[in-house]
């Protein structure tokens, strides 16, 4: 066990925060927002993914023939660290280079390979998760939209029939990684399959969800005779469900611990708040930004555990249990930053609804517990999975 | 003693509950937050034909003459339907506030049988506050400047639209001069009318919130049951009812802490002080639970604007923040606990002395 890192990997964190620096006070000035979730000025945010992506600093756990850096998981972890600390923007390009990207890597062809991860890393093809259906939420399995193969006029492909939603970024996309049911009359995880769909195309259509936050990151995507050649389908058609959740496992890489950075910088921007408006003088206020401040220690460490023990291929016990973690921790942030605020947390910055940042971050905070696995889904997996106990009953679906 | 509200006074909150159902219809908040449509004026007309602006004013002003028992669900009424009008704030505090003023002012005894009607809105702003909610729509404003009390017409302050995180909450910052034609009252008399209108604020806020949670319950409750996952309503499932469950239960205790409040703020002595602020805590915490309880059942529909919980989420966010907020009210708890002035005791824990 070490905690501290190598001279070289100094030299790398040297590197990547000059980098940054430069581009940040730079060309990039304007997009120096830190914000995880913002979807404004999309156009300078693509010129900004497709910059990381010439110096090869948009997804350098790659191989280096994909546009990567082959970087150890401490490089990753630093330049998470250097990303945040910079007050980088969110990166449009998320869901490409965190999950699809890394399987289709572990899972593709080497034609899949070739052909998506360069575009990828480069920042010109923009992606999109088709997993969530209105009916298939916390239970996933029951996906409803589904794609036969039929004759074209290039060759086989399939056609897709079906809506997917709460689609983030679907409206900045050009494919979308999608699960579908392949094989008729198939239901739960058997007969799907992993199907990668471009987006820019007649049978597909996107409408807007609007949040309570006034802005519409998500979206519902409807499939209307959308076609995809038979070929983009990642692992077997039929085994699609493996293909997703490997997709799944994925999502607790090495941005976890950017994501924590920039946890970091609000509760840095929490504890300013408070000195100016005086709550820091309350000893309760005290109490709770203290013990926000141990959770987000437990959570470097505890990620830095997950990760190097992810190393060996084998996911342990304790990575089941981060997600509900973090999301809790941070929804109790949230609650904190609004209760320093005091009554001036009611306030918006402009009409219609232009919100202060930590107003926005505590409405944001209140779907962590929901995404990506609900508190409810995670304690079933960590109680079913970690622990081995029954299954929860279910209904005859 | 007897902990109970009488056939009056749940027969007139059941009128206004089906008053409230007509005119706060989640389509009618929607156009309220999209200021589409002049619905407002029509919708204070209805509540004011109750005569519900009026429930605390002496009957001599041609109000009600009733007291804070009888307001308490009136004020936990338009929590659950998040009334966009201030109702609340007029009736629960400004009208109060006009009558105590009455005897010793005679502007507030000029204004104050409109008030009750209604025929007048009156605003008011809390001490320190600078934004005052429906200023904008108001007649006149009442309006603190140290202890003095004074009672200022609308068109003679410069008002500016602050947005609220909810959107149907009007509310403006107001740039005012103090003169001693605006003044009603200062010194001691100004002090006291002050307090008491603080505590009326407080205790209703948290009469709001009782309802507000409530509202947010049954609208989780129909989502579950309504709402099929794994083959099964959702609601079958523990980990939600338990949730749900959990809220209710919460909601019930702070129930009894709000009523217990609104029978002790007239007294307006530190039993009332701490009565109120732990009303305020528990009806505040009830609400905030029951908000983020409310989203976790609906899943990230929860989190949609196009699903109506958030209008009621966010008023109680609002009003949680409003009339002190929760370290305000935590402090003074701890204060009057500790400080020894309180009278503790199992003698004077249950029973009046």
């Amino acid at each position: 066990m070490r905690l501290d890192f190598s001279p070289q990997e100094e030299t790398f964190r040297r590197e990547a925060a000059t980098w940054l620096e430069g581009q940040l006070s730079g060309p990039f000035a304007d997009l120096r927002t830190g914000r995880a979730h913002d979807i404004s000025a999309p156009e300078r945010r693509k010129e900004w993914e497709r910059a990381l992506g010439r110096a090869r600093w948009s997804a350098i756990g790659w191989p280096e023939e994909y546009g990567g850096r082959n970087a150890t998981l401490a490089e990753q972890v630093i330049f998470a660290e250097e990303y945040a600390r910079a007050r980088a923007p969110g990166r449009l390009g998320h869901l490409g280079i965190e999950l699809c990207g890394p399987t289709i890597l572990a899972l593709g062809t080497e034609a899949q390979k070739r052909r998506f991860l360069p575009k990828m890393s480069a920042g010109e093809e923009y992606w999109c998760q088709g997993y969530s259906e209105p009916n298939a939420g916390s239970d996933l399995s029951n996906v409803r939209t589904r794609a036969r193969l039929e004759k074209g006029p290039n060759g086989p492909e399939w056609v897709i029939e079906g809506q997917k939603t709460w689609t983030s970024l679907a409206q900045f996309a050009d494919w979308c990684f999608l699960v579908t049911r392949t094989e008729e009359g198939s239901t739960g995880a058997r007969g799907l399959s992993y199907l990668l769909v471009p987006m820019h195309q007649k049978g597909v259509t996107i409408r807007p969800i609007r949040q309570m936050t006034g802005e519409a990151e998500f979206n519902e995507t409807f499939f209307d005779g959308a076609r995809t050649a038979a070929e983009n389908v990642v692992g077997a058609p039929g085994e699609g469900w493996k293909v997703a959740m490997a997709t799944l496992s994925f999502e607790r890489g090495a941005s976890t611990l950017a994501q924590q950075m920039g946890f970091r910088n609000q509760l840095d921007a929490i504890i300013g708040a408070a000195k100016d408006n005086g709550a820091a003088r309350d000893p309760l206020i005290r109490q709770r930004l203290a013990e926000a401040y141990a959770g987000l220690k437990i959570m470097r460490a505890s990620s830095l555990r997950m990760l190097t023990s992810a190393q060996s291929g084998k996911l342990s016990p304790e990575a089941f249990t981060y997600k509900i973690f973090w999301a809790t921790w941070h929804r109790k942030l949230g609650e904190l930053a609004m209760d320093v605020l005091g009554p001036a947390g009611e306030l918006g910055t402009a009409a219609p609804y232009e919100l202060q940042e930590l107003t926005k971050m505590f409405l944001f905070s209140r779907a962590d517990t929901i995404y990506a696995g609900t508190n409810q889904v995670q304690r079933n997996i960590i109680a079913e999975r970690a622990l081995g106990l029954p299954k929860e009953p279910r209904g005859g679906a | 003693m007897d902990f109970t509200f009488t056939e009056e006074q749940q027969m007139m909150a059941g009128a206004f509950r089906e008053l409230l159902d007509d005119l706060c219809s989640p389509e009618a908040l929607r156009a309220a937050a999209e200021k589409r449509g002049d619905e407002s004026g029509a919708r204070w007309a209805r509540i004011a034909e109750l005569g519900l602006p009026g429930v605390l004013a002496p009957e001599a002003a041609g109000g009600m003459g009733l007291g804070d028992t009888d307001f308490v669900l009136i004020a936990e009424e338009a929590g659950r339907a998040a009334l966009p009008e201030p109702l609340v704030e007029q009736a629960g505090i400004a009208v109060p506030l006009l009558a105590g003023l009455a005897p010793h002012a005679p502007r507030a005894a000029e204004i104050l049988a409109q008030a009750a009607s209604g025929a007048l809105r009156v605003a008011v702003g809390a001490p320190g506050n600078p934004f005052v909610l429906g200023a904008a729509q108001a007649g006149v404003l009442l309006l603190a400047d140290g202890d003095e009390v004074h009672l200022v017409e609308r068109a003679g302050v410069g008002l500016v639209a602050q947005p609220s995180i909810d959107t149907l909450r009007a509310l403006a910052r107001v740039e005012w001069q103090p003169s001693a034609a605006t003044r009603l009252v200062s010194g001691a008399a100004g002090r006291t009318a002050w307090a008491r209108a603080f505590e009326r604020g407080a205790l209703y806020a948290a009469a709001q919130c009782l309802g507000l949670t409530q509202r947010m319950i049954d609208i989780a409750v129909a989502y579950a049951c309504e709402r099929t996952q794994f083959g099964r309503p959702i609601g079958s499932y523990q980990a939600i009812k338990h949730h749900l469950a959990t809220v209710q239960v919460k909601l019930e205790f702070a129930r009894a802490h709000v009523y217990a409040a609104a029978a002790r703020v007239v007294d307006a002595d530190q039993r009332a002080a701490a009565a109120v602020s732990s009303a305020k805590l528990a009806a505040g915490d009830a609400a905030e639970l029951a908000a983020r309880t409310g989203i976790q059942v609906h899943g990230a529909m929860g989190y949609s604007w196009e699903v109506d919980l958030h209008f009621y989420m966010k008023r109680a966010w609002a009003l949680i923040g409003s009339w002190g907020d929760r370290s305000f009210h935590m402090r003074r708890v701890q204060s009057l606990v500790l400080g020894g002035s309180l009278p503790l005791g199992s003698d004077q824990t249950f029973v009046r002395s």
